[in-house]
């Protein structure tokens, strides 16, 4: 292919105008430039506070996770269940998911930004030009997404903060669902997404969500790694303790099983950062153990049940080699069951392991996942119902628990022995992460969407209002 | 000529003087990138490896001769949007019209050209034409809801919120089921927040669907009444017209239904899938073999022109061409003198149903046609030998001699005549197949009983024409005789039912008074003489056959014993159990004969 002949836009429809699409999630924000394949920015939502000179400071982006500052404190501005509750750290959160990386920070105001400083002699200039005051989305459109349960009031806030703070010429607001079945290529699908804080199934029928079938509930990444520390607690030769890279100063090799041998940082008490740092941490932890040796049992049926041929599936799973791990004070052993234990309780409420200082509560069987996807097919249209089991989309980090699109499956074609059950899991791991942040890319740089904007112009005639109008 | 002129004309080198080869000085050339002094090292033979050049292969010389056309971020506006906002974009930029033309004047004004047409906002937005909505009906105005949409169950707030839907949703109604959320009186909410809210009905889509249907058919209908509508126009108003929410709710469940079956009954379905494609398959296989079987058994189709044939002119001439093809080729016709197209006449020019004659000759030609070539057509084994003997016969005299043959001969060798064929290809077997079956099923069963009491086969064993003859009479005996019988059965039924009946008023009257006694007996005798009429006229009709039933007994009989002689002699089998089914047919026969008789007897007594 010559590479100095573009693509004929008709070939793939597309059309960009350097919009900017912005995921923002309970556990990470994606922002990147319309019409990529991955978001160029990538920052938890967390963000860091603490106290310096008696100034209130705070840190975004990966810098929480690096220095343990005296009294650092670790917040997220979102509510478990993915709804903003701080709007204005929200707002600083996300607009620092798209300057740090993207549009780069603006040239402040030159009244203020102290190359322009006046001698204390000179008489202080007129303040009128604080009015013109560039703002950080001035030349880009901008697509944010948001979760199918999200309440007007929300809606109408974001774009109120897309249009007066960030001064977006143009903005959507389009729900995750809808656009993980556009990254994977399909106007009708039922989107599972198996976030950090959520798990959610969404019916989408052309390209809209079909609001009566949308589930959600908590069993996300978070409740996985509450049923790891329940596990950790009741760990057979001793309880594991979590402790963070940060506070360990020095460790020894042991073998597997032996207690480590470890020395351990001190912080003088007003040294200290906050518990939620050390939670921050421990979650990296936890993350990683999940990635490496959390697994899903592949099915078919429960793992509390019997096999086909009379051995009961535990049993199986015990025969299975096990898979070590090694955690920052240097203590590891072999995780056998009881690493396809802690995600049961996504299909099976009966296996949580239960853990009464959990901050999670036990889950009920309606929460569990192939409930969940019951409630929203029993919430739509029966016409559509074996169209959707025919597209299954899978999408979100924690979906890419080892095994998990196998048992979803076998439970989808129990539950379902009629109709085609099909699933589509991206295996590219980013793809999966990232999956409604794509099909935001995919959508914003379409030639056909580009009617669809709010326009300024609109915002100020219909006030923010409109939203509601314009992203059905 | 001499060797040497022949070397001059071909440029050869005179002998003697053998031209000194040249010696190919292999002058190896250098490859880029290698400097003199190694590949001096290397040698005569250079090693055979190729020397990679690790260099940046650039553009191919054709591109860098392009003009690059620059590519600029341009404004848009897109039609099919109101706000007139402006979104920017990259476009290359226009090129001038004749770029190859003279250098720097154009370019000039090339430039300026782009210049103004990328200030100027583009003309039409390429993805605008994509802005494409539903048809939705026209919106009624107050008086044509009031006079024609009105509805009990609808309001009319409900009715525009549910038409804004379908607008908005472009008639896709499981979105717009899915957002339905009608608030009833939302006037009065506003005004009078602690009035009631009265219930809010569920709509389903059906609802939804059912009212739309109406409004749309209507107001297409007061667009154009239905007699002046197009045919697709007709048809779109008769689908929404007929639009039934109740069955296509029973269809909803049943889909339902089907979508929560349990795995064994969608492996019983699968399984009774598989089965009926297997059944399938096998008819199908069926089928082709019979259709196959069927081709072969059917007359070749002529596909030749036939008109010429069609005037008298046209077949005389046709018959002169064919006798003269006959002779030419010096083959002799063992046809009679009559049959004029004694030559296999070619199927490719012969008109099969046009040309009656020629027709008939070309059905000769087929072995299996019931001809007036019967020599061709062998009645049996014996018959194709005589036939084919006779045959042989006929060839070995002169073709001048045409034998005619005498009653004895044409006995022997099977030869038929007919006054009148019917048309077209038929089976011997079927003329006997057809004997045994009558015209309703009830008699065909009680003919075919007849037979096995008879024990006559069904089909016949040895069909020689003496027995089909035979079996032709006694089937029609059998006939006549069942006829008979059934006649009998309903005027003996009559008798019973007028029997009853006399009794029973016999027995009435015994209980009535004696005074009218005398009255009464006289009644009856009346009444007695009244139903004598029809009797005696059955018993007429039943008589009229009787004078055939003992001639056609004993021709069944006789037809029986020819049988089962031929049997003996065709087949040679055991004398004895040939006789005894003699006797036993003849028994049987007998029985037959004397049920009919006492029958018939009976209805002449009466």
């Amino acid at each position: 292919m010559n590479p100095s002949i573009p693509p004929s836009t008709a070939e793939y429809g597309g059309d960009e105008v350097s919009a900017i699409v912005l995921d923002p999630g309970y556990s990470t924000t994606r922002a990147g430039f319309a019409g990529e394949d991955t978001p160029k920015s990538l920052i938890p939502t967390c963000y860091g506070k603490y106290t310096y000179d008696g100034q209130e400071k705070l840190i975004f982006g990966d810098d929480i996770f690096v220095t343990p500052r005296p009294g650092l404190a670790i917040n997220n501005p979102m509510g478990r269940d993915g709804i903003v509750e701080d709007w204005d750290m929200a707002e600083r959160v996300w607009e620092y998911s798209f300057t740090s990386r993207l549009t780069g920070p603006k040239p402040g105001n030159p009244l203020q930004n102290g190359l322009n400083d006046a001698h204390e002699s000179e008489l202080p200039i007129e303040m009128e030009g604080v009015e013109t005051e560039e703002k950080p989305l001035a030349d880009s459109p901008l697509l944010m997404s948001e979760p199918g349960w999200n309440p007007t009031k929300a809606r109408e806030k974001t774009i109120e903060i897309a249009m007066e703070k960030w001064g977006t010429p143009a903005f959507y607001l389009a729900r995750n669902g809808v656009l993980a079945a556009f990254a994977a290529g399909k106007a009708s699908a039922l989107v599972i997404d198996i976030g950090a804080s959520n798990i959610s199934v969404t019916p989408v029928h052309d390209g809209m969500i079909l609001k009566r079938g949308v589930q959600h509930s908590p069993l996300g990444g978070d409740y996985i790694s509450s049923q790891l520390r329940a596990l950790f607690k009741l760990n057979t030769p001793q309880p594991i303790s979590l402790t963070p890279h940060y506070l360990i100063s020095s460790k020894v090799a042991v073998d597997a099983g032996q207690p480590p041998q470890v020395k351990y940082k001190t912080f003088a008490p007003e040294k200290a950062p906050d518990a939620t740092y050390r939670a921050l941490l421990e979650e990296r932890t936890l993350c990683e153990f999940k990635e490496c040796v959390v697994q899903v049992w592949p099915g078919p049926n429960k793992l509390s049940a019997a096999g086909p041929n009379g051995v009961s599936n535990e049993d199986l799973a015990k025969a299975s080699p096990g898979r070590p791990f090694e955690f920052p004070d240097g203590y590891n052993q072999v995780f056998g069951v009881d690493r396809y234990r802690v995600v049961e309780s996504l299909f099976d409420a009966k296996a949580a392991i239960s853990d009464p200082e959990s901050v999670s509560p036990a889950p009920t069987q309606a929460q569990t996942v192939p409930e969940l996807i019951k409630n929203a097919l029993n919430g739509v249209d029966v016409d559509v119902r074996p169209h959707l089991l025919a597209n299954v989309v899978v999408t979100g980090a924690s979906s890419l628990l080892y095994g998990f699109t196998d048992r979803l499956n076998q439970e989808l074609m129990q539950m379902y022995p009629g109709p085609r059950v099909r699933i589509s899991a991206p295996g590219n791991t980013a793809e999966r992460k990232f999956g409604s942040w794509i099909g935001g890319s995919i959508l914003a740089s379409l030639g056909t969407f580009h009617q669809l904007w709010i326009s300024k112009k609109e915002f100020e005639e219909h006030g923010p209002n409109i939203v509601e109008k314009r992203c059905k | 000529m001499a060797a040497a002129d022949v070397r001059d004309m071909l440029d050869l080198p005179a002998e003697g003087q053998p031209r000194p080869l040249k010696k190919q000085k292999v002058a190896e050339k250098r490859p880029e990138g290698i400097t003199r002094e190694l590949f001096a090292l290397l040698g005569e033979r250079a090693p055979p490896i190729a020397i990679n050049e690790n260099r940046y292969k650039g553009r191919p010389k054709w591109m860098s001769k392009l003009r690059v056309r620059p590519w600029r971020m341009v404004p848009f506006e897109n039609s099919a949007r109101s706000d007139g906002l402006v979104l920017r974009h990259w476009q290359r930029q226009s090129e001038p019209a004749k770029p190859a033309l003279e250098g720097s004047e154009m370019e000039v004004e090339g430039t300026t050209d782009g210049k103004h047409t990328s200030e100027a906002v583009e003309k039409d937005y390429m993805f605008a034409k994509y802005n494409v909505k539903a048809r939705v009906p026209n919106r009624y105005t107050d008086e044509e809801y009031n006079r024609h949409l009105k509805s009990d169950d609808w309001s009319r707030q409900e009715t525009d919120y549910l038409m804004d839907l379908v607008e908005e949703y472009d008639l896709r109604w499981v979105v717009i089921a899915d957002r339905y959320d009608y608030q009833p009186h939302p006037v009065d909410t506003e005004t009078n927040t602690t009035a009631l809210v009265p219930a809010k009905s569920i709509r389903t889509m059906e609802h939804m669907k059912a009212r739309y249907y109406f409004i749309a058919a209507s107001m297409l209908a007061l667009e154009h009444p239905p007699s002046e509508m197009s045919e697709a126009e007709f048809e779109l108003h008769e689908k929404m017209m007929k639009f039934d929410p109740e069955r296509e709710r029973s269809r909803k469940e049943l889909a339902a239904l089907q979508l929560n079956r349990t795995a064994d009954e969608v492996r019983e379905e699968s399984i009774l899938l598989e089965e009926l494609k297997r059944i399938t398959a096998n008819e199908q296989e069926f089928i082709t073999e019979r259709r196959e079987l069927y081709s072969r058994l059917e007359v070749p189709i002529s596909v030749g022109n036939t008109t010429m044939y069609q005037s008298s002119q046209g077949l005389s001439q046709l018959l002169q061409t064919l006798l003269q093809a006959d002779k030419s080729k010096k083959r002799r016709s063992i046809l009679a003198p009559e049959s004029t197209g004694a030559a296999p006449s070619p199927a490719g020019q012969t008109p099969a149903s046009n040309a009656p004659g020629s027709a008939r000759d070309s059905r000769a030609d087929t072995p299996n046609t019931s001809a007036p070539a019967a020599a061709a057509a062998p009645t049996n084994k014996k018959a194709a030998a005589a036939a084919a003997a006779a045959a042989a016969a006929a060839n070995k005299e002169a073709e001048k001699t045409v034998r005619t043959l005498t009653a004895a001969e044409e006995a022997k060798y099977g030869v038929q005549h007919h006054e009148r064929l019917a048309p077209g290809v038929q089976f011997r077997s079927d003329r006997a197949q057809k004997l045994t079956q009558a015209k309703s099923n009830v008699q065909t069963q009680k003919l075919a009983a007849a037979l096995a009491e008879l024990a006559v086969p069904l089909r016949l064993v040895m069909p020689t024409e003496r027995v089909c003859k035979e079996f032709e009479k006694l089937i029609h005996s059998v006939n006549l005789l069942l006829d008979a019988r059934k006649v009998a059965e309903k005027v003996d039924n009559e008798i019973r039912v007028l029997e009853a009946a006399k009794e029973d008023r016999e027995r009435k009257t015994k209980e009535a008074q004696e005074k009218t006694k005398p009255e009464v007996k006289s009644e009856q005798q009346e009444e007695e003489d009244q139903p004598l009429i029809p009797a005696d006229t059955a018993a007429e009709a039943a008589t009229a056959p009787d004078p055939n039933g003992p001639a056609t007994a004993p021709s069944a009989a006789a037809a029986a014993d020819g049988e089962a002689g031929e049997k003996s002699a065709g087949g040679g089998g055991p004398a004895a159990s040939t006789g005894d089914q003699e006797g036993a047919s003849h028994k049987r026969s007998a029985s037959v004969l004397s049920n009919s008789s006492d029958k018939s007897s009976k209805r002449q007594r009466k």
